[in-house]
């Protein structure tokens, strides 16, 4: 009989085996995704345009994409397409161009995080921005990884704790052109202290900074991030009137009507942050959480040449 | 007793499985980040509060001609269609 013959001194072998061949066995299914997961290029064809400091991705990181995809697809046209590789990763499209991913992920459990909308400057290259976000007082929350055809991106935070990414764009970064309805037009970032923060994003992204508190009547400090000689983004002081106030970017999507949106994005499950306000550019603009407590902003902007300013 | 040949075989199994073990370990690498596939999503701390804007605050971007007196004229954001080329003029205020 076997058993009789097996000693504890040839069992140890036997055990040590199989737990190390399950082991490694779990380990590369566990790393295996990684290397298979294909993602489009931001632009297709390739562009030979760079424009350091745009804004031209966002992710939202939910526990329910397909709740997530019936709220934007209604809400803004958006289609869907899941990519080879990771299930766990949509990609969302206006008119057939790529303009936002859906990362399904389990909400920590016992901690107070919330979903969110992960904001992407465009960088020459994601290990040098890096290394100079560390450098400026910021933090990595993810280090620089590279996905064939998109190109190679890191998580960072500022030092005021916003988090945001930065990608170096393989087939270059997307043209500059006015947003259609549905797509993302600008992005704002509010901090403790925006003074510190330019001097941040400035070293990071080489943007020409705008100083605008004064004509602002609320006094608050407000600043105008610029590339390539357009804005890029709005960096405000965060409002001194809760302690309940983080630091964090957040995406606009241009709409028609920003009432409109916002009874819709109600009646599907949304909750209003903002109401619908008049801002500097004439047009309305409104914050919302969408069903899941991602916030996002929906903005209208005429296209006519009106320099218009509320009163 | 086994023989000395199969001894081999079995150390250097066990040990080339270690190793595949150890690779597979250091290929999945930093912070579990690479083995799951894509890692653009990161969740942010919840429980804060979001708004509070008062009526002269301003979030969104000038129009092209946002200047603060003795400032410098902040530029606005891209005008062109798509595919017409965005460049041309620069949105840049007066």
């Amino acid at each position: 009989m076997i058993q009789s013959t097996l000693s504890p001194c040839s069992l140890i072998p036997r055990v040590l085996c199989s737990v190390m061949m399950f082991l490694s066995g779990a380990a590369v299914l566990h790393a295996a995704p990684s290397a298979s997961v294909v993602l489009p290029a931001l632009t297709q064809p390739a562009s030979a345009e760079h424009h350091v400091g745009k804004v031209i991705w966002a992710d939202l990181v939910t526990p329910d994409v397909a709740e997530a995809k019936r709220f934007y697809g209604a809400l803004f046209g958006w289609t869907f397409r899941e990519v080879p590789g990771d299930s766990n990763y949509s990609l969302a499209l206006l008119n057939g161009e790529p303009l936002a991913g859906l990362f399904q992920k389990s909400q920590p459990a016992g901690q107070a995080q919330q979903p969110a909308w992960l904001t992407f400057l465009a960088v020459r290259d994601a290990d040098t921005a890096q290394a100079a976000a560390v450098r400026l007082g910021g933090k990595v929350l993810a280090k620089s990884h590279n996905y064939p055809q998109r190109g190679r991106q890191a998580i960072l935070a500022d030092p005021d704790g916003a988090m945001f990414a930065v990608l170096a764009a393989q087939g270059g970064d997307p043209p500059d052109y006015l947003p259609e309805p549905g797509e993302w037009i600008w992005s704002s970032l509010f901090v403790k202290d925006p003074k510190g923060e330019t001097e941040f994003y400035k070293g990071l992204c080489d943007y020409d900074v705008y100083d605008l508190a004064s004509e602002g009547e609320s006094g608050a400090q407000h600043y105008i991030l610029s590339g390539d000689n357009y804005a890029r983004a709005a960096l405000n002081a965060l409002p001194a009137d809760s302690k309940r106030r983080r630091a964090h970017w957040l995406n606009f999507v241009r709409v028609t009507d920003v009432a409109d949106t916002v009874q819709k994005a109600v009646g599907m499950g949304a909750h209003l942050l903002v109401e619908p306000r008049i801002d500097r550019h004439g047009g309305r603009l409104a914050v919302l959480a969408d069903p899941s407590g991602a916030p996002f902003g929906v903005m209208e902007w005429s296209d006519t040449d009106s320099k218009q300013e509320p009163q | 007793m086994s023989k000395p040949v199969f001894r081999i075989w079995r150390v250097g199994g066990v040990g080339l499985i270690a190793l595949l073990t150890l690779a597979a370990c250091v290929v999945g690498g930093y912070g579990g980040d690479a083995g799951v596939g894509y890692v653009g999503g990161v969740y942010e701390p919840g429980g804060y509060e979001y708004g509070g804007w008062d009526g002269g605050y301003r979030v969104g971007p000038p129009r092209g001609g946002a200047r603060p007196a003795g400032g410098r004229s902040a530029p606005s954001i891209p005008h062109g269609a798509r595919g017409g080329g965005g460049h041309g003029g620069g949105g840049r205020g007066h």
